[in-house]
């Protein structure tokens, strides 16, 4: 993401109006002017402003979990009402959960209702990417390499179409990744498995899995760039970008 | 008897994916530590640049989502009315 742009508004917002536990409140539609100036100091004190401050942090937690759960439902296998309505919730209560722990590193560096925001989008996010393929197998395949052409026998159409240059990142990938790298590299980047899904399954995180690829991605770009594929100077290969494609691809 | 070619392994945004340059490192837990301050500052400044969150959000899907997200999420809130927010 390199430039602001508005992201289109999904049909049907989901409307995080009502928590489950019972305390109501408009999650949508909070009274922003009587939120605490100091949202530190309100939560970590004591007696009925710290039980209104945690109320109304809950409700940015729904707001921003409704949110992201609308931008991602036709991602969710079941997006009935009240699938959204647990999802929405359950993203809200673990995302308020992370944050009060993590209460003391806000440093003030941008407002508070943005810093808490992200809590709840990002773990709403991994929740509905987790359902999505909650019942789908991850294979962690490697490439068929017994099969792969050499690329110098490749025809010069196959060499116009970048042929040559998937069969060299294919070859870089046999000889310069291991296989952990290169297991992981095809989930996340060619198949498309979604980086919390692919955690979950092997039981690490997603830092852990980023780290692997960019290490691989690394090794690769070494490589081609030794056998003449990338330009060092431009740090660019032959292919240009897909006009289709909003993100290189990634974990 | 021709056969015909195989077709190539990886397709063009795999490619594109395997090979991006994704230096300076920074790590997802970073790029969350960050994400407030850059959508913040992009918000602010459209031409903002921060390399290795621009490098990150390229090279990382989910972290990319959540930033655009969050972004969708502010301008909303700021083009909403006074006490609908």
């Amino acid at each position: 993401m390199t430039a602001v742009r508005e992201e289109p508004r999904p049909d049907r917002p989901i409307d995080a109006t009502t928590t489950r536990d019972g305390r109501g409140g408009s999650a949508s539609t909070p009274d922003r002017a009587n939120e605490p100036a100091d949202w530190v100091s309100a939560l970590t004190g004591t007696g009925p402003d710290q039980v209104v401050a945690m109320r109304q942090l809950h409700q940015l937690m729904l707001r921003a979990a409704a949110h992201e759960v609308s931008r991602m439902r036709g991602a969710l296998p079941d997006a009935s009402p009240g699938t959204v309505d647990v999802v929405v919730n359950q993203a809200a209560d673990e995302a308020m959960t992370a944050l009060l722990r993590k209460l003391h590193t806000f440093e003030g560096r941008s407002r508070f209702t943005t810093w808490a925001f992200k809590f709840a989008i990002v773990q709403a996010a991994s929740d509905v990417r987790r359902l999505q393929w909650q019942h789908r197998e991850v294979e962690l395949r490697d490439l068929d390499l017994a099969h792969l052409p050499a690329a110098e026998h490749l025809n010069p159409e196959q060499q116009a179409q970048g042929s040559d240059i998937a069969v060299a990142v294919a070859e870089a990938m046999r000889t310069a990744l291991t296989p952990h790298q290169r297991r992981v590299a095809i989930a996340l980047l060619v198949d498309g498995v979604p980086v919390d899904v692919l955690a979950q399954r092997l039981a690490t995180n997603r830092g852990a899995l980023y780290k692997t690829v960019h290490d691989a991605r690394q090794r690769l770009r070494a490589e081609l760039t030794a056998k003449g594929y990338l330009d060092p100077a431009r740090a660019t290969h032959r292919i240009p970008p897909s006009p289709t494609s909003t993100s290189a691809g990634t974990p | 008897m021709s056969h015909a070619p195989s077709p190539p392994p990886l397709d063009d945004d795999a490619v594109s994916a395997l090979l991006l340059d994704t230096t300076p490192w920074l790590s997802c837990d970073d790029c969350f530590a960050r994400m407030d301050t850059y959508v913040e500052a992009l918000l602010t400044d459209p031409n903002h640049r921060d390399p290795a969150m621009d490098h990150h959000l390229q090279g990382c899907a989910a972290c990319d989502e959540e930033a655009r997200s969050l972004t969708a999420l502010l301008v909303g809130e700021r083009a909403a009315p006074e006490g609908q927010r």
